[in-house]
């Protein structure tokens, strides 16, 4: 008994500190987000003198015409880079791991480390990339191949195209990150399955989704929750470092609605809590749609 | 054992809430009402005066030369500057942490809208008194130093009540800017009209030249109210536009306003857009240098941003905005870097002192060497070089305009999305000319409906 109380109170007085962090730096302030969310009046500059609004910033984003087409906008835009980047990401990321863990290709060490290097930049180094060396009306790589087949293609500017400028930023960001956290998984499949499915006579895609696949479930959903929040957080980095403050308004993403777009903080908590409640809403229905039988290798 | 450390935790759970409300209260105290202590330069100036300056085109050591000089003209004074290219951000959080500075000096139209927040939420001190105020060691009131008609308009004076808020500091007149020697080599002449404009784009247009280009849509608010206030209806359309009088878009004049914009957007160098952001401008900038396009809205501050890439030998050239109307003269609007004192100041006193300052003869100077002009008589005359040809620009007939906006509480709609960015689209060939007046009508609405009668 004493000598159990002792340890117990040793592992009180660790968990100390990260409880009182945890709670004053993360708890409080998300609370605070959904408390002030229903006030009103309040600004950057006047955070002091604030009323009572209750549901007017919610009903607000959904229903004034000042506000509500742009936070619309913003909204799908959002959700067409999370369903774009994810779906794009994931089929690469996972063809390129069965690729490379399974196939005998010369440099398979090599490509690895490329595609893993994007994911080692900083968003910032990695939208000058894109601005600067990709997507400029000069000097683009891209924007020089399009002009081959005679196309004028603003990457940066045109009303449509923006959105998949940036999703293609962010899934040459992404893949290489994915792919290394499947290869690791796919290493752990037992060759003698692999070698059963060869005698059996199973061709190399049928052993693709029917063995890789189902094998490496359990990380594809794991990384796939992480990978849909990250999105959206990403998604407003990427559109800050490339734009700074004056992005167009077909590449407005949740974030950045909130955070440059918006001056008065009751409206902007309004988004936040929308955001924090979109994202659980959206890895709880992953979760429940990718639920499978747990096959054990 | 568990009650024990249960205990503890929520024990902590609760002081550590506690906490963060003490925080919270401590943010409360600088809100205090400092008006009391201004009375005409009476009160002891002493203590540490808080600076925050933007380091704009004129560069920091400026700054510092004016805080020795001011320490100096009182004694038992410390200034406390900070210069940074970057002041926005930290000035941001401070603010918003409730840490007043004493003294700002940061221009309105600038993306951040520090200054247009402070006013809509009222919080900036009066500086009328500061008009009173004189120098030390010299005989005439700061009042009657600053050039007649500086401290009159809604540039200063955010509320029209005739009080200043803020005090005029450093003026640029912004016009169209080109090169001096593409326009010498094929002997095209500097248009003073539109339909002369629209001749030499299509002269520059058959030898792969555009007539125009800009760094972002920002720039369209120096250049839209230059046309707004040189239609037939004269400055008054200015005026009602800048204060989101009801129908002020309303008018035939209005449109035409925005239908040269949009012909003007027809003749835009096309990879523009694509730049028109705040971190690639500079391109748009170059495109100028490199002989690619004719003109670019800007102000002053252009050829020294863009001096690491002029070739020598390159002259810059500026005109004013060319007149809607036949019967006005072509204008430019003149930016106005202002400086300003939080309600919050801790030390009044120091602040009134300190911006008084910026008028004495010794500070006047300073700013001069490094070229930035103040709106005081004679100063422009000490000029030379490129800026010598920018600041003559009125004494060569050009009409000037000052302010912008007036202070609105609303915060869903913004001039720079509404009434600018479309600009992009314009080029783009993706907008109509009544797509956009229908916008900026809807936003002129909004918008007026936040201005305090």
């Amino acid at each position: 008994m004493k000598k159990g109380g002792g340890r117990g109170l040793f592992v009180g007085l660790c968990v100390i500190p990260t409880a009182i962090l945890f709670t004053l730096f993360m708890v409080v302030p998300t609370l605070e987000v959904f408390y002030y969310s229903f006030f009103g009046g309040f600004n950057k500059f006047n955070i002091v003198n604030k009323e009572f609004v209750g549901f007017q910033n919610y009903i607000d984003l959904f229903t004034k015409p000042s506000i509500a087409p742009k936070f619309i906008g913003t909204f799908q835009n959002t959700i067409l880079l999370i369903v774009l980047v994810t779906i794009v990401t994931f089929g690469f990321a996972l063809v390129y791991a069965g690729i490379l863990s399974r196939e005998k290709i010369k440099g398979q060490n090599f490509f690895r480390i490329i595609f893993y290097i994007p994911n080692i930049l900083s968003v910032v180094v990695i939208s000058s990339i894109f601005f600067n060396v990709i997507y400029d009306a000069d000097i683009g790589i891209l924007t020089s191949f399009t002009n081959l087949l005679g196309l004028t293609v603003k990457w940066k500017s045109g009303n449509e195209i923006v959105i998949f400028s940036l999703a293609i930023a962010m899934v040459w960001q992404a893949i290489g990150y994915y792919m290394v956290m499947y290869m690791s998984s796919m290493a752990a499949i037992s060759e003698s399955i692999y070698e059963s499915a060869n005698l059996e006579g199973a061709g190399r895609i049928r052993v693709f989704f029917q063995i890789t696949i189902p094998l490496v479930w359990t990380n594809i959903r794991t990384t796939l929750t992480f990978f849909i929040i990250s999105t959206i957080n990403l998604s407003y980095l990427f559109v800050r470092a490339m734009y700074g403050t004056r992005a167009p308004q077909s590449t407005w993403v949740l974030l950045y609605y909130m955070y440059e777009q918006t001056t008065d903080y009751g409206l902007a908590m309004a988004i936040g809590v929308i955001t924090f409640l979109f994202s659980f809403l959206l890895a709880g229905l992953v979760n429940a749609v990718t639920k499978r039988e747990v096959l054990e290798v | 054992m568990k009650k024990v450390l249960a205990m503890i935790l929520s024990v902590l759970m609760v002081a550590s809430l506690a906490a963060g409300c003490g925080g919270n209260d401590a943010t409360d105290e600088p809100t205090t009402d400092p008006d009391a202590t201004t009375d005409g330069g009476e009160t002891k100036v002493e203590g540490t005066i808080v600076v925050k300056a933007l380091e704009s085109a004129y560069g920091a050591d400026m700054w510092k030369e004016i805080k020795e000089a001011f320490e100096k003209a009182y004694p038992g004074t410390t200034v406390d500057l900070e210069c940074s290219v970057t002041i926005e951000t930290t000035l941001q959080n401070e603010l918003q942490a409730g840490t007043y500075p004493d003294v700002v000096h940061l221009p309105t139209s600038r993306d951040p809208k520090i200054p247009e927040n402070m006013i809509s939420s009222k919080q900036l001190r009066d500086l009328t008194p500061v008009l009173d105020l004189t120098n030390p060691g010299e005989d005439k009131k700061v009042g009657e130093k600053i050039i007649p008609g500086f401290t009159d308009t809604n540039a200063t004076n955010p509320y029209g009540d005739g009080k200043s808020y803020l005090m005029p500091m450093f003026y640029s007149p912004c016009g169209l800017f080109y090169s001096a020697n593409l326009m010498e080599e094929k002997g095209w002449e500097v248009p003073k009209t539109w339909d002369e404009m629209w001749e030499l784009g299509d002269k520059a247009k058959a030898e792969g030249i555009y007539l125009f280009t800009y760094p972002t849509t920002g720039y369209f608010d120096a250049f839209m109210f230059a046309l707004l206030s040189s239609t037939d209806l004269g400055i008054d359309l200015y005026n009602d536009v800048t204060s989101f009088k009801e129908g002020a878009w309303d008018s035939e004049e209005a449109r035409q306003v925005l239908e040269i914009v949009a012909k003007l957007a027809s003749y835009t160098e096309p990879t523009t857009t694509e730049n028109a952001n705040n971190i690639d401008f500079s391109k748009n900038q170059q495109l100028v240098i490199d002989g690619k396009a004719i003109f670019c809205p800007n102000g002053t501050w252009l050829p020294g941003e863009m001096a690491d890439s002029t070739p020598e030998g390159f002259v810059w050239g500026m005109t004013a905005i060319p007149a809607v109307s036949d019967s006005q003269q072509p204008t430019s609007f003149t930016f106005l870097e202002q400086i300003w004192s939080p309600a919050g100041a801790p030390n009044p006193a120091g602040a009134d002192a300190f911006i008084a300052f910026m008028y004495s003869d010794t500070a006047a100077d300073i700013f001069a060497k490094y070229g930035a002009i103040q709106p005081i008589p004679g100063v422009s005359d000490k000029l030379e070089g490129d800026s010598k040809t920018f600041y003559s620009i009125y004494d060569n007939g050009a009409t000037a305009v000052m302010g912008g906006f007036v202070a609105t509480t609303t915060t869903d709609v913004s001039t720079s999305v509404e009434y600018f960015d479309p600009v992009n689209l314009l080029v783009a060939g993706e907008l109509t000319v009544d797509q956009w007046l229908e916008g900026i009508k809807a936003a002129n609405t909004a918008l007026g409906a936040g201005v305090e009668a």
